[in-house]
């Protein structure tokens, strides 16, 4: 039995002003949603290289692994080994925990049994109780990770033992410990009595630490080998320098050049990247589209209507509007997942052909013969807000006027769609595993549920998944996205990767569908 | 003396106070909040949550109040810390000083030498040579920045490779590869303030040349390169030194946009990203950093007309 797994939530970004999008990614593959007990440790490799460096489009606002967006991921998981490790082939190692397990049923015990011997970066030796306090301070600090962790309590169970048991069933401990969500990156008692410090400092027990007196916060961040690392021959690099660089442009530049070895692409530069004979790798990954946050009808009365809703769906020409934005990078999707990603089904795709007539049918159905208007928020990051702007276009031919808020600055975007008050809003999520799709995106609570949107079927359809395992949660996982794509709670329109380019005099940033992100550690020197 | 360093010293607190409070007010008002930014969007983060954090950051006060505390730290030699990093701003712009005066420094001399060049040539030569002076430095004024930049990049560091696309190197790392870092958006930043300076110069050396005594030295039989050296140029000076320095505080803005474009570690990107992210304490450190230098360069215009000009002596 084979099950997807996922992980995380990113903010990525670059606008002129230098501005950042809240969107959410996934990755990664397992075996099951029970644990690994067992794993394998990173390959081990006697190539060292001289300095790494990767260009990311932002800075990082935080080094706290605990409050950080998972965007800056980069920023702290070559400073902070993660209890679990997530490998590039979708499987789980063991990191700071040597094996782990559910005990008894229900998925709300989870028993990590931890590596002896681990010595962060200021020296100090790693002990259990470390990594309990580790936890706590992770729901004290309240960042993007803990409300996955809220109501849980942690114990030391052993001398190098630490028990976690959930307030509610949690199958996803091992995917959220591991470096793709930072909760499992431990920090030193040395950083946890000084939380102001984790802003600008390491103490983790990762391959490397942060050299303060070479890193510009904000601009350069150079990092060099952890001299107490457990692993030494995983060090691959002398130095790693992550650089901010704004501009897609600027980026693709300096990689021309050699300044840069690695970066996240986009759209814009993906042929010209080619071009310049750099290694362009991506896998499907995420889904770009509309929340329709406002199912109850509250800010604009004409989406409660589900037909309403599937009026927009149909009224969508996804495969017009991915030819000329995303073309070579995307897909058409109908579904709230990626090809291959938890839950997914091919036949979903064809619920909403491009049927106008229809829509207007719908829409004359449900009382609106003339349309409605409503606003839409959006980022300017990528081509989202020209994805806006074509759904407006296209939507305007059935009579539904689109006020577009065109935010250049992320953080008002994502005010403004948090709040509550915008009906609709241009998202870009990750394909995710049920338990964490749920509270992130369709769940009352979640983030891209703005309105609280409730359904007592959805719910019912989450619980027991969550509860399930293998063939079980498979069926459920697509009980879960049907329900969503036939209650068109989201227009979604393209399924796409996340590109990375990388030079050639390096190796270990190939990306498959079941790991679609480069984990930086895991970039090694080419061999000549 | 003591009456003109007085008039010069509450002329500057008054600049460095109205720039700083503007800024707190126009940052203030800006769309979104610090908070938000440092909470996330979450909803789970709950309104009591919320408080807490406006309360931790101190912007539940009145924004007067706001202001007052943080003049309040400026007097007390502090600058308050980064919202998100906790680190002291004087501590993060301090690096950050370094690039951006490297960059604005080298634009005013280069652009200052080679503008008074152009210019003299222009004015003095006339004819062809003066034609296709004058038509570039309309070229040179014409040409956007970001056009410029990208053709920069591509030719010297692309095509032929002798300079870094992006990055700054310290001086005290390593001065050759400093220079080299900073050449292209020298460069990039030169072509208009050249054109400025250089039509300035041109229209201050021919009203020079059109007065008397330079009629009269030229009867003397003094050598032209004496009289341009040393007459006309020191009579031509002041607009030229004034020119100088509206284009070294125009700088201070051309660093957003140059530091964002060649990836430089400077006060300029510094500021954009502190705007977008609310980051009040370290928009107001930039502002005030910003404030200071341009008190500065009013300062050295100022004494660099007493230098020039008898007369400005003779009244101060």
């Amino acid at each position: 039995m084979t099950m997807r797994n996922t992980r995380h939530v990113v903010r990525i970004g670059a606008t002129t002003v230098g501005l950042a999008v809240m969107l959410v990614v996934a990755a990664a593959c397992g075996s099951g949603s029970s644990s690994s007990s067992t794993g394998t440790q990173p390959a081990a490799s006697a190539a060292v290289g001289g300095t790494l460096t990767v260009a990311q489009s932002i800075g990082a606002t935080t080094l706290n692994p605990e409050t950080t967006n998972q965007a800056d991921c980069y920023f702290e998981e070559l400073a902070y080994e993660p209890l679990i490790v997530r490998l590039e082939n979708g499987g789980f190692a063991p990191g700071l925990a040597t094996s782990w397990h559910y005990s008894g049923e229900g998925n709300t015990t989870f028993v990590l049994d931890l590596r002896h011997g681990v010595k962060f970066s200021d020296g100090t030796t790693m002990t259990a109780q470390d990594v309990v306090n580790d936890f706590e301070y992770l729901l004290k600090a309240n960042g993007q990770m803990a409300p996955e962790f809220a109501g849980d309590t942690f114990a030391v169970t052993g001398p190098m033992q630490v028990t976690i048991t959930a307030k509610t069933p949690n199958p996803e401990f091992p995917f959220l410990l591991t470096q793709d969500y930072n909760a499992g990156d431990i920090i030193s008692a040395a950083g946890l009595k000084d939380p102001a410090a984790l802003g600008t400092k390491t103490f983790g027990a990762g391959p490397y630490e942060l050299d303060a007196a070479e890193t510009v916060s904000g601009s350069t961040y150079t990092y060099t080998p952890n001299p107490y690392y457990y692993d030494k021959p995983a060090v691959h690099w002398k130095k790693v320098v992550i650089k901010v660089i704004a501009t897609a442009q600027a980026t693709l530049d300096a990689m021309k050049t050699g300044e840069v070895n690695l970066t996240q692409g986009d759209p814009s530069t993906l042929k010209a990247a080619e071009q310049a004979g750099l290694t362009v790798t991506q896998a499907p990954l995420l889904w770009d589209g509309v929340v329709l946050a406002d199912r109850n009808g509250k800010t604009v009365k004409a989406l409660a209507s589900l037909q309403v809703r599937q009026a927009l769906n149909y009224d969508t020409d996804r495969t017009t509007i991915v030819n000329a934005l995303y073309a070579g990078f995307g897909h058409p999707t109908e579904q709230v997942t990626v090809p291959g990603g938890y839950g997914y089904l091919a036949s979903l795709n064809s619920t909403y052909p491009y049927d106008p007539a229809k829509a207007k049918q719908l829409l004359a159905a449900a009382g609106y013969p003339h349309g409605f208007t409503m606003s839409m928020v959006t980022a300017n990051y990528g081509d989202e807000n020209l994805l806006a702007q074509a759904l407006s276009q296209e939507w305007a031919s059935i009579g539904v006027k689109v006020n577009i808020i065109d935010d250049a600055n992320t953080a008002a975007y994502e005010a403004a769609f948090a709040s509550g008050k915008v009906p609709s809003f241009i998202a870009i999520y990750g394909q995710q595993p049920i338990s964490i799709e749920g509270p992130g995106l369709f769940l009352p609570p979640a983030l891209f549920n703005p309105y609280h949107s409730t359904s007592a079927a959805l719910q019912s359809l989450y619980d027991q998944d969550i509860r399930a395992s293998g063939t079980a949660q498979t069926a459920l996982n697509q009980k879960v996205e049907t329900y969503l794509v036939d209650n068109a709670w989201f227009v979604p329109v393209v399924a796409t990767g996340l590109p990375y380019y990388a030079t050639t005099n390096i190796t270990g940033t190939k990306v498959t569908p079941n790991a679609p992100l480069v984990e930086l550690y895991q970039v090694e020197p080419a061999k000549s | 003396m003591i009456r003109v360093a007085a008039r010069w010293i509450v002329s500057s607190v008054a600049l460095l106070f109205a720039v700083t409070a503007l800024t707190f007010v126009l940052a203030s008002v800006a769309p979104g909040s610090a908070v938000r930014a440092v909470v996330g969007a979450d909803t789970s983060v709950t309104p009591q949550q919320y408080a807490q954090v406006k309360r931790q950051l101190g912007l539940d006060q009145p924004l007067p109040v706001q202001y007052w505390h943080w003049l309040y730290h400026l007097l007390h030699g502090s600058l308050g810390n980064d919202l998100f990093s906790g680190q002291p701003i004087t501590q993060a712009l301090g690096t950050r000083i370094a690039a951006s005066l490297s960059i604005i420094i080298a634009t005013v001399v280069l652009s200052g030498i080679a503008g008074v060049a152009f210019g003299t040539v222009s004015a003095i030569r006339g004819g062809v040579i003066g034609r296709v002076l004058d038509a570039l430095a309309v070229f040179g004024f014409a040409l956007p920045s970001f056009w410029l930049a990208l053709v920069v990049i591509e030719v010297l560091a692309v095509q032929v490779r002798l300079f870094p696309a992006t990055g700054y190197v310290a001086f005290s790392s390593d001065p050759w590869q400093w220079l080299r870092s900073i050449v292209l958006p020298v460069l990039t930043l030169s072509a208009g303030t050249t054109a400025a300076i250089a039509r300035q110069t041109r229209d201050s050396m021919l009203q020079v040349f059109a007065r008397d005594f330079v009629a009269a030295l030229r009867s003397r039989g003094l050598p032209l390169w004496v009289i341009i050296w040393k007459h006309a140029l020191r009579n031509a000076a002041i607009p030229v030194v004034t020119t100088l320095g509206v284009v070294f505080i125009g700088l201070l803005g051309g660093t957003v946009f140059v530091e964002q474009v060649f990836a430089i570690p400077g006060l300029g990107e510094a500021a954009v990203t502190a705007t977008s992210n609310h980051d009040l304490p370290l928009i107001e450190g930039i502002a005030f950093y910003f404030a200071i230098l341009v008190v500065i360069i009013n300062l050295l215009v100022d004494i660099s007309y007493a230098a020039l000009n008898p007369k400005v002596r003779a009244t101060t």
